[in-house]
């Protein structure tokens, strides 16, 4: 009875600050439907799950580490050796990132080919691929922080690769090294870039986007489009199933933290060759794999510029396609299904082989 | 020492006992943990004459019956396999220790075998007065199981009295006997709960699956928190060294130092707390909405935190396989002075006259090493000794002679090397010849022994 009293009185200060009501009734209304592709419903969840990770984990390591090219290696050996639970945490923020970025290529690749990013939903899909931009930034700048060989050496290769963009290449590159070297301008820079300007684009984008879901709601893929399916409220039915789903991933992300801790190569010597067999990470290793096996010349222009300006082409489709392929044209479908099956394709295949090379 | 040596290349005999036991001993739990599960869920659907639990029941002890009878009993007799032949020397010391307790486990275990078939082959056919007293018949026999068996697996860790006395109830009624039964009870008891998930999501009959799903939560979140308070007591009564050696790895994730321990220690607490939530969110809060493939999930992490638990448990006795007794290479701890006086090899029958430095090593490597490492495969020598050239890997395996941490870090991680100077320069002349960093190849001569081995015929 006096818990009863308690939970109505504080429901009820909650409820005229925060308007609990109308949001209940809000959710209560939002529903998800219920078929064969719905699996795919929980990607964007997940991709979140593990964002909320690195944003805490990373305020953590934030508290050790130390963005100076003397000192950040050793801040980092610091982390993992003598903070406890330090190398947890770090393992967690890397393997999360990784984690993070596989889950968001599944859920627009998957997007892509149950073409939700059809109207009215192209804000959505666009703040999506903003998104994922976002994120790969994230996964760029991150890489440098811990200053080791490998980390050092595959920033410069990437920003050689990225000053190869024609026209605005060279100047993106020198604004981001801080001058013509990868060096302390730069280590400040890529810090600055990876806990201040990228959240915050990232806050805007994902605010966006998130509003964009709840107004149009999910979509449904043409295979069921026109079938009676069952609907299931969003909260809490989708609501707890997410939660499930986010603990078996996290659970995912423990083990790999626990059996295979994230390691640190040797401080970087930018005076020293750059060690054999220099690599990305793997979300950037096919397409560095397939500017490594471009022909130096095509044609007049360089092999690299080719490859860039290639580049450059596939991300315009990605943005233009909401536009061009809105459900009403069957072959455009065919040609949108095509392209994304060939994109995909590609991008395994050139992945792998790096991976294997 | 004179058993004969199982050679496992790559995987190890670590390797495969580590793989049957994580296997059985996911089945030990529904075995035991189901006994107690059957009994308090039959007594609830007889309290309240509900036909929808028993046909659940009904369908349970069937996935019960095929899975502790079938694979329990084949992993079960797995593991007696690899471990005498993986490490006979403790197996010897365990029998001779407790032939007693032995016999009396095969007699509860045989009655919990019987005891299981009576009670799924009966199934309509006796009243269900008879058939709950059947229930509780094979919870008290499985438990009766757990009781003997915890008391031989407990003295390992801490075999307390028994090594001044040698009195093998004292041995059996060590200090962590008691926090060891009450957390196997628990945690078994979980496990049946995790099993009773997959079977009651495909209940058909949603009001009767809501039930289940809710009641088989009410049994299993209550277990998770006593779990912890148990599994604390445990963590009180183990000797300080393997508290010690859990400990290093707050810090440090490296290799060679045990954070592995510490490691798989953490995941265990992590993945614990998170099955409790989705025990809460899944089943109890949207039992309409569990499905078969989320129950599945659940139990394979379940299964998991259960595999990597009991490799904590047994990882914790390192360097022991009887804790203070025997070395986890079957060395007795007593005996090592005097085996590095007389010599390692000196009574065994696996070396004879004539044989080159490397054989002797190899003999060595088997004897002492094989147990925990491979050549190039599982805790691989190959990859540990990396660059080291005979020389550095002598320094190193005279290090690992010393029992002074300060002067060996080892102490506690690994049981010390034992043999004379010439033994330990065999192995060390083997070693460097298997990775590679010999600075010659090894010439065929004999070694040169300061005893007359015995000829093996």
């Amino acid at each position: 009875m006096m818990a009863q009293m308690l939970k109505n009185k504080v429901y009820g200060w909650l409820d005229q600050r925060f308007a609990l009501g109308t949001m209940q009734e809000l959710a209560g209304k939002k529903t998800v439907p219920v078929h064969r592709h719905s699996i795919w419903y929980y990607m964007g969840g997940i991709a979140v799950m593990f964002l909320i990770i690195q944003v805490l984990t990373g305020g953590l390591l934030m508290l050790y580490y130390v963005p100076e090219i003397s000192a950040a290696h050793a801040s980092i050996v610091t982390i993992n050796s003598q903070v406890d639970f330090g190398w947890f945490v770090r393992s967690m923020h890397s393997w999360g990132a990784n984690l993070m970025i596989l889950a968001l290529f599944v859920h627009l690749f998957t997007t892509y080919f149950l073409k939700a990013y059809r109207p009215p939903r192209e804000i959505t899909w666009l703040t999506g691929l903003g998104l994922l931009v976002v994120v790969f930034g994230f996964g760029f700048t991150g890489y440098l922080l811990p200053w080791d060989e490998v980390a050092f050496f595959a920033t410069k290769v990437g920003l050689d690769i990225a000053s190869q963009v024609p026209f605005v290449g060279e100047t993106i590159a020198t604004i981001l090294r801080g001058g013509a070297d990868v060096s302390q301008a730069t280590l400040s820079r890529f810090f600055v870039i990876h806990v201040f300007l990228l959240p915050l684009a990232l806050v805007a984008l994902m605010g966006v986007h998130m509003l964009m879901v709840q107004l149009h709601g999910m979509s449904r893929p043409d295979s069921v489009k026109d079938q009676a399916v069952r609907e299931e409220k969003f909260f809490p039915t989708f609501v707890l199933k997410d939660l499930m789903v986010w603990l078996l991933l996290f659970n995912l992300l423990a083990a790999f933290v626990s059996f295979y801790p994230w390691g640190l190569g040797p401080e970087a010597d930018p005076f020293a060759a750059a060690p054999a067999g220099i690599k990305p990470e793997w979300y950037f290793l096919g397409m560095f794999q397939f500017l490594k096996v471009l022909p130096a010349y095509i044609g007049p222009f360089e092999g690299e510029h080719v490859g860039m300006a290639l580049f450059a082409l596939i991300g315009l489709a990605f943005v233009v396609i909401p536009f061009w392929e809105r459900g009403q044209n069957p072959v455009r479908k065919m040609w949108a299904e095509l392209f994304g099956s060939v994109i995909l394709f590609l991008f395994i295949v050139f992945t792998v082989w790096g991976m294997l090379l | 020492m004179n058993y004969p040596i199982w050679d496992v290349p790559y995987l190890g005999v670590t390797g495969i006992i580590g793989l049957i036991s994580c296997f059985h001993i996911c089945i030990v739990n529904f075995a035991v943990g189901g006994g107690m599960y059957f009994a308090v869920t039959e007594q609830w659907a007889y309290k309240t004459n509900d036909e929808g639990v028993y046909d659940f029941l009904k369908r349970l002890s069937k996935f019960f019956l095929l899975l502790t009878t079938v694979a329990g009993a084949v992993s079960g007799i797995g593991i007696w396999w690899a471990v005498s032949l993986g490490n006979p020397n403790s197996i010897h010391t365990l029998i001779q220790t407790f032939t007693l307790g032995w016999a009396e486990e095969w007699v509860f275990f045989i009655a919990e075998l019987a005891t299981a078939f009576v009670y799924y082959y009966t199934w309509g056919k006796i009243s269900k007065e008879q058939h709950l007293k059947l229930a509780w018949f094979y919870a008290v026999f499985s438990v009766l199981t757990l009781v003997i068996i915890n008391g031989i697996l407990s003295f390992m860790m801490t075999p307390g009295a028994w090594l001044t006395t040698k009195n093998w109830l004292l041995g059996f009624f060590n200090e962590t006997y008691w926090p060891l039964l009450f957390m196997r009870l628990v945690v078994f008891a979980a496990a049946a709960g995790m099993y009773a998930f997959v079977v009651a999501a495909r209940i058909q009959d949603e009001a009767t699956k809501t039930k289940v799903l809710q009641y088989t939560t009410k049994w299993f979140i209550p277990l998770f928190i006593i779990g912890p308070l148990v599994g604390f007591w445990y963590f009180k009564n183990l000797p300080p060294d393997a508290v010690t050696n859990v400990m290093t790895g707050i810090q440090a994730s490296g290799v060679g130092n045990f954070s592995i321990l510490a490691r798989t220690f953490y995941l265990s607490l992590i993945m614990t707390g998170t099955i409790l939530v989705f025990a809460f969110v899944g089943p109890y809060l949207n039992p309409k909405g569990f499905s078969f493939h989320a129950a599945v999930l659940f139990l394979l992490c379940g299964l998991f935190v259960t595999s990597i638990g009991e490799f904590t448990r047994e990882m914790l006795r390192k360097p022991y396989v009887i804790y203070g007794y025997m070395y986890s290479n079957g060395i007795v701890k007593d005996k090592v002075p005097e085996l590095n006086k007389v010599g390692y090899l000196k009574s065994s029958k696996w070396v004879h006259d004539g044989m080159t430095p490397v054989e002797i090593g190899e003999s060595m490597f088997k004897s002492q090493c094989l147990m925990c490492h491979t050549r190039h495969g599982y805790r691989s020598m190959e990859r540990l000794l990396g660059e080291r050239d005979e020389q550095s890997i002598t320094a190193f395996l005279q290090m690992l002679q010393m029992t002074d941490k300060e002067k060996n870090p080892y102490v506690g991680i690994m049981p010390p090397l034992v043999g004379t100077p010439d033994e330990v320069a065999a192995l060390a002349t083997y070693l460097s010849a298997l990775t590679g960093t010999a600075a010659n190849p090894p010439v065929k001569q004999t070694a040169a022994l300061p005893y007359k081995p015995v000829l093996v015929k």
